[in-house]
């Protein structure tokens, strides 16, 4: 049995391995094609993320993986409770909303933090459990469901941003998180706050749940098989729903660590751009981490590293923004690939649903 | 008439078909079948007699072990179904080879070159046989007496000469049975051969001209349908002397452990599937439900066992009515269940044999610890005492049940529902598909628990089984018991009656 597990574990890092050199190789060819040196880009990239000895490169690349691992989380749950959750954006807008109503209220200083929390993922997780109620007990399909909660959620957020809680001194933004209700800073002059380390918590925590509670165990009987689920006294409806709520939570929590724990905004900017793209970004995250929570924490910390050393590609290596992007998108895709084709796999022949 | 070569008067003969199975199951030993031409023939067996395959290797879906196949004299050895249908012999499958989100019409012509004047032609022969069917409705949004028609339509649209129906009454309302046997005969007198496989006396001797019957991969007989009586077809088809091969104490009932009242149950479709069953089950016995598959067993058990919800009437376990309670209801009140379809139902086969030996009792206190947390080392130390005491082979408490043998896995199911210590025991299709020592295993342990006082309830189509491990059983056909006795009581020819469709009459 053991040797199995050693077996499949080097399998999947193989797997890994490959995915990774094809699609470093592939976006080579691409920035050759385009008329860059693609090692020196690549050696610009890796150097200032993950490659390196200096903590400020260092601290970039955690920062910028924190929000992912929230959000990866809720498409992991999802795909454990059989459901395909793409609704991590829209519950991270609101989840942020949250933080920044919370904000803009005059609170005791040390009220600001645990109330943010607190509103942020129950808003979040009412945002999840409205897809949620939709899939369990009147069949919409989730992904159209999440997709289009994801604009209703973009666009209620923006009207907010303009119209409700605007910051008088920065029409950019909205009112910031005051002083008192910032997570603390890890590194100066970095972006690594506490986010971090509430990440990393929220991640082992859903993985104690999935694996280590009756809950966890009954959402994963229902994703691999419903009807034996429901002859185990479990109501799959109930599980799948609990799979929106607890997704829910983890995005709305990434909306939170955003306002309280990204310098130099502490608020909701124009259109979003501060938040937008990190709920998708997780699906990425959670399908190289193989929809496990222990997976996600190194899948999110790569593509934290991909976002981080994207600056250094551009200013020590001279590539062009687009190009920058293109490259992350092509990695992504190799190392995504995989797991997704195996969910898909296990989807349609189970017949759909 | 034409006739072969050799002068037969047999449309079809089929010779010397033996059918072996990869998995080593013989399905047919040496079967000679011969059908004339322009004939109702009927192919009586009960489960497993083999006619399915039969008729399967007849219409190109199976290829036999050994035998020959004569169509009009000459020899035939189909590689696929197309070339039966070339050769002018369709089936209609018990599951109908329907698109459903296609018009009649778009399933009639499916596969057919696109040719002007089709529609035309297609009416002319709705005409001819008097198969009415609405073409430009989608199939899903027909009934299933409907659907099959359109399905023998597009058989006939193929110029089929023999048309072969695989139980085709088993979904379909008495009024529409009636207009199907008018079919067939109106086809008959067109000069098409129906073949009509079925394990219903009454249909048998309403519509057929000739039976042959089946019995365990063998032809026990065949007879003009006009000189043959239900007594005799009922013997031909259960056939067996019973054999009581396993020991068991005198039976001891104590109270009644669960009442079954007037319980009506809808299936899938929504067509009554139990009609008012009523029976009880005590202490210390074994009650047994026979009857061919598919005729309401499957709904009744999920009544009983909460995974649907009946109509009407009651369900009654330890005197407290359970109606509707949902399965964690039941097993906290002495329900074990040993359901039908072990791999879809009764495992979740990508968890582990750990998981897997607490599914339904995951929140019993002795596995779940205050904080809703699971005990991991209690459930570990409670499947390593499943393994142990029902012989379970695994590789580990951490190897998928997938891995485990059909046997261990209905022995890993069986473990964790007989260690519920349960009052009641549901066990449905209890040996299916298992070999012979784990088969001999789980009813052993069966008879074992009735004789320790607890009560069982078993449904099998495996008839030896109902009467080798019943203390009373009863025959399910279409919904209903056909009768309630002793196993000894019953003469084999009364138990094909009842099987059949007729209800038990004493004396």
């Amino acid at each position: 049995m053991e040797r199995q597990k050693l077996v499949e574990g080097l399998y999947r890092f193989a797997e890994i391995l490959v995915a990774l050199i094809a699609g470093f190789a592939i976006s080579g060819i691409i920035m050759w094609m385009g008329g860059y040196d693609p090692i020196k880009a690549y050696r610009a990239m890796l150097g200032s993320s993950i490659l390196t000895t200096d903590p400020y490169n260092l601290a970039m690349t955690l920062s910028f993986s924190a929000p992912v691992m929230f959000t990866a989380i809720t498409f992991a749950v999802g795909v454990r409770a059989g459901v395909f959750n793409i609704g991590a954006e829209g519950q991270m807008y609101i989840g942020a909303l949250g933080a920044v109503i919370v904000a803009a209220m005059s609170l005791p200083g040390p009220l600001y933090l645990p109330l943010a929390v607190l509103l942020g993922s129950g808003l979040g997780a009412l945002w999840g459990a409205i897809a949620g109620i939709l899939k369990a007990y009147k069949g919409v399909n989730e992904v159209v469901s999440t997709i289009m909660l994801n604009w209703i959620a973009f666009w209620i957020v923006d009207y907010t941003r303009v119209d409700l809680l605007p910051n008088p001194k920065d029409p950019s933004k909205t009112v910031e998180m005051p002083e008192p209700g910032r997570l603390p800073i890890i590194l100066r002059g970095t972006e690594l706050t506490a986010s971090i380390i509430i990440a990393v918590a929220v991640t082992l925590l859903s993985y104690y749940l999935l694996w280590h509670t009756v809950l966890g165990y009954e959402i994963r009987a229902t994703g691999m098989n419903p009807r034996a689920a429901r002859y185990g006294g479990i109501n799959p409806e109930r599980a799948v729903l609990w799979s929106f709520i607890i997704g829910g939570i983890a995005a709305g929590l990434a909306g939170v660590c955003e306002i309280a724990g990204r310098p130099p905004h502490y608020a909701i900017t124009t259109g979003l751009s501060n938040l937008f793209g990190y709920g998708f970004d997780g699906i990425t995250v959670s399908l190289i981490g193989a929809n496990h929570p222990l997976g996600i924490i190194p899948a999110a910390i790569f593509v934290g590293g991909l976002t981080a050393g994207a600056r250094g590609m551009q200013i020590v290596a001279g590539v062009p923004l687009e190009m920058v992007k293109a490259v992350q998108g092509v990695i992504i895709i190799a190392l995504a690939v995989p797991g997704l084709l195996k969910l898909l796999k296990t989807r349609f022949t189970r017949g759909g649903g | 008439m034409t006739t072969g070569p050799k002068g037969s008067e047999h449309l079809i003969e089929m010779r010397r078909i033996t059918k072996v199975y990869p998995d080593g199951t013989v399905a047919l030993r040496g079967v000679d079948f011969f059908v004339k031409r322009g004939e109702i023939h009927g192919l009586l067996g009960e489960n497993g007699a083999g006619k399915t395959t039969l008729m399967k290797i007849l219409s190109g879906l199976l290829r036999p072990t050994s035998g020959e196949i004569l169509v009009n004299g000459r020899r035939v050895s189909f590689k696929s179904a197309s070339e039966a249908l070339k050769m002018g012999i369709g089936m209609v499958h018990q599951h109908l080879a329907l698109v459903q989100v296609f018009t009649v019409y778009e399933n009639i012509v499916l596969g057919l070159k696109a040719e002007s004047g089709t529609r035309e032609r297609i009416e002319k022969l709705m005409e001819e046989t008097g198969l009415r069917v609405p073409l430009d409705v989608k199939i899903e949004n027909l009934p299933f007496g409907v659907r099959q028609r359109a399905e023998i339509l597009k058989m006939l649209y193929r110029n089929v000469d023999v048309l072969i129906l695989d139980e085709p009454t088993t979904n379909l309302t008495p009024v529409e049975t009636d207009e199907l046997f008018e079919t067939l005969r109106r086809l008959k007198d067109q000069g098409k051969t129906v073949i009509f496989i079925t394990h219903k006396l009454r249909e048998v001797l309403e519509v057929t001209d000739r039976v042959t019957v089946l019995r365990n991969g063998k032809v026990v007989g065949v007879v003009e349908t006009s000189k043959a009586t239900p007594q005799q077809l009922a013997k031909m088809m259960v056939g067996r002397e019973v054999v009581f091969t396993i020991s068991k104490p005198p039976s001891e009932p104590g109270p009644p452990i669960l009442e079954v009242r007037d319980l009506w149950v809808r299936n899938d479709l929504g067509e009554w599937a139990v009609k008012g069953v009523s029976f009880t089950v005590r202490a210390g016995e074994i009650f047994g439900i026979a009857g061919v598959e598919g005729n309401g067993q499957s709904e009744l058990i999920q009544a009983i066992t909460g995974l649907r919800r009946p109509e009407k009437g009651r369900v009654i376990l330890e005197g407290r009515d359970v109606t509707g309670f949902a399965p964690s209801q039941l097993y906290r009140m002495g329900l074990g269940h040993i359901p039908e379809d072990r791999q879809g139902l009764g495992l979740v086969l990508d968890m582990n044999v750990a998981e897997n030996s607490i599914l339904g009792v995951q929140r019993a206190r002795t596995f779940m610890g205050r904080f809703y947390n699971l005990l991991w080392s209690t459930i570990r130390r409670h499947a390593s005492q499943i393994i142990g005491r029902f012989a379970v082979v695994a590789p580990g408490l951490d190897a998928p049940v997938r891995s485990l043998s059909g046997g261990n896995q209905q022995k890993l199911v069986v473990g964790r529902e007989l260690s519920k210590e349960p009052k009641l025991i549901v066990a449905a299709q209890p040996t299916r598909g298992l070999d012979v020592a784990a088969t001999e295993y789980i009813r052993k342990l069966l008879v074992e628990m009735r004789t320790k006082g607890k009560a069982v309830l078993l449904v099998s189509a495996d008839l030896d089984e109902v009467l080798q491990l019943s203390d009373r059983m009863a025959v399910m056909y279409e919904g209903e018991f056909m009768g309630v006795a002793r196993p000894e009581e019953l003469t084999r020819e009364q138990i094909g009656m009842m099987m059949g469709g007729y209800k038990l009459s004493r004396g």
